[in-house]
Formats: C-alpha cells, sequence, structure tokens
C-alpha cells in the first residue's frame, strides 16, 4: 500500500498567502476631541464656582439678618438682664449677711474684714465668678449655667 | 461676694415693668424696634460701653424698656394680627428663627407698620454697620496712668553710707 504521488494532497498555504498578522495597535474610538473634553470641564467647573458663590452670598446675607435682628434687639434684653444681676448681687449680699451674723467678727464681702482686693476702690463693682454668684443657689442652677451648651 | 460698702441700687429702684414677649416676637419686631428707639438703645449701650459698670446706666436701661413697651404698645393697637402671623411663622417655620421663610407674612407686615406707625424696615443689615453716636453723653477723660512709688511698701529706704554692718559677717564687696 505504498502512496503514491498522485493520492497524497500535500496541505499549503492558501492562494495569495495567508492574512497579514494583524499586531497594530487598535485605539479605542474617542468619545469627544480633547479640545471638547477640556473645554466642558471647563465650563462646568466654572458654573459650578458661581452657583457656590451665589449660595455663599445667599448664606452670608442671612446670617447677616439674623445677627442684625439679634443686635437690634441687644440693648432691651441687656438693660433687663442687667437690673436683674443687680438685684440678684444684692439678694447674694443679704443672704450672706443673714447666714453670717453668729459668727463674730464676720464681715460681709470679706474674710474676717479682709477684703480681697487692697488697691482698689472699694464702690468699684468687680464682677463676681459663676461659682460665687451662684453659692446661694442649688448646684443644679450653677451647672445649667455653665454646662447649658450641652443641652442644646 | 460684693461687700457693704459697695453702693448697690435698691431693689425698687430696680423695679419697673419689663417687656413680656418671647423670642419670636423680639425676633420678628426686632428691625422696627430698633429703629423706633434708636437713640435711646444707643445712649444705653454707649454708658454701658464707656462706664462699665451696670450701676451707672439704670436710668438709661430704664429709658430702653420704656421706649420698648410703648413700641410694642403701638403695636399692638395697630398691626396686632399681623404681628401675630409674622412672629407665628418665624416661630414654627425652622429650628432657628429663620426670616427665610415667611418673606409673604413679613411684607404684610411691614406693609402695615409703615402705613399706620411710620416706621420703615430699616436696610439690610443696618444695625450690624458701625454707626456714629450722635448723642449728647460727655465723652469720658481718658484713663489716668497708674502711679507707683519706688519702693514696695513696708520696705525701708535709707542711703548707702547709713547701712548698719552685717549682723553674722559676710557682707563683701561682691555680696552686699
Amino acid at each position: 500500500m505504498a502512496a503514491t504521488a498522485e493520492s497524497v494532497k500535500q496541505d499549503m498555504p492558501p492562494k495569495g498567502g495567508y492574512r497579514k498578522i494583524n499586531f497594530a495597535r487598535v485605539f479605542p474610538k474617542p468619545f469627544a476631541s480633547s479640545r471638547a473634553l477640556v473645554g466642558t470641564y471647563m465650563v462646568c467647573t466654572g458654573v459650578g464656582w458661581y452657583l457656590y458663590l451665589l449660595n455663599d452670598r445667599q448664606i452670608d446675607n442671612y446670617q447677616i439678618e439674623s445677627r442684625n435682628a439679634i443686635i437690634a434687639i441687644s440693648p432691651l434684653l441687656d438693660a433687663e438682664a442687667d437690673r436683674e444681676y443687680l438685684k440678684q448681687l444684692r439678694r447674694n449680699r443679704d443672704a450672706e449677711e443673714k447666714l453670717m451674723k453668729n459668727v463674730k467678727g464676720w464681715e460681709t464681702g470679706t474674710l474676717y474684714g479682709e477684703p480681697i482686693y487692697k488697691t482698689v476702690d472699694s464702690n468699684k463693682l468687680i464682677e463676681p465668678g459663676l461659682n460665687e454668684y451662684y453659692v446661694h443657689a442649688p448646684p443644679k442652677t450653677l451647672l445649667d449655667r455653665a454646662y447649658w451648651h450641652k443641652y442644646l | 461676694m460684693v461687700t457693704k460698702s459697695l453702693e448697690l441700687p435698691t431693689f425698687e429702684e430696680l423695679t419697673v415693668e419689663e417687656v413680656p414677649i418671647s423670642s419670636p416676637g423680639l425676633r420678628a419686631a426686632s428691625n422696627h424696634f430698633g429703629k423706633y428707639c434708636l437713640e435711646v438703645n444707643d445712649e444705653f449701650m454707649m454708658c454701658k460701653i464707656e462706664t462699665d459698670d451696670p450701676r451707672k446706666c439704670i436710668n438709661e436701661g430704664k429709658a430702653v424698656t420704656n421706649c420698648a413697651l410703648e413700641f410694642f404698645r403701638k403695636l399692638k393697637v395697630n398691626c396686632y394680627d399681623e404681628f401675630q402671623i409674622y412672629s407665628n411663622c418665624i416661630d414654627k417655620s425652622s429650628t432657628r428663627l429663620d426670616f427665610e421663610p415667611c418673606r409673604k407674612t413679613q411684607a404684610v407686615y411691614d406693609k402695615c407698620v409703615f402705613e399706620k406707625m411710620g416706621i420703615e424696615r430699616p436696610e439690610h443689615g443696618f444695625f450690624c454697620k458701625a454707626r456714629v453716636y450722635t448723642g449728647n453723653r460727655p465723652k469720658p477723660p481718658p484713663a489716668e496712668p497708674q502711679v507707683f512709688s519706688d519702693l514696695p511698701v513696708g520696705l525701708k529706704d535709707f542711703n548707702e553710707e547709713e547701712r548698719p554692718p552685717a549682723k553674722y559677717g559676710q557682707r563683701n564687696w561682691f555680696i552686699k
């Protein structure tokens, strides 16, 4: 069974040769040109900045309006608060006098006659600290005043 | 606490009729109140800043409260409903008593106050701007500089020649 030359068919390249191997780099189709992309970016950013500026100014105006109202009524609030403050100072002094009336040699507002400030005129009002101001009040009053921001 | 020699006003001097209005009401009326009582308020705040003593500004403070009462009584007579609606709107529209959600009621209130009381809403941020004080308060004298004596209190001043000899030795030229 020897194979004859006619019966054997050699596997040969197709006519005209194989097609070329594609090794060239293929770029994706661009969405838009680079100029368009950069331009769009700049326009969007610019519009965003502008809107931010408008919003910022609006918020500033709200805050100014709010502060405006607070400043306008602050004399009224201050006047009332000052009167109440002076009343409370007198109440505190009266309470101390009543509390220490049996202690020999005690003078109100001093330590047995020794004042807190020696060189200051005795008629100058030096505002007492919080602990001193609320000394005859229940502890919660002082805590409420000192830590009011924790209740917010 | 304060001593007995400190002059404090009595309770009778300090007790006046206060303004019984809540925060939203005060906030709603703030601009017109500030405009109506501008001179009195300026006088009080100037006194407070210049004297730095609440005892000396009681009369000015009473004038402020009096002016506020007068203003709110007028407001009650003239624009009660408008004011109530506006302050109610401020109270219930936001958590921070913002003015922004209440522009419509504000316009009605402003119109009423302008027509019946003749007070125009001041320009935006009027009270935030610096204003020149035009009242009659005399300018306080500048604080005098503090004068101290050369020696601390209780220290004897003597000349070099009068120095007594050292009691227990050691007074050399470098240790005196």
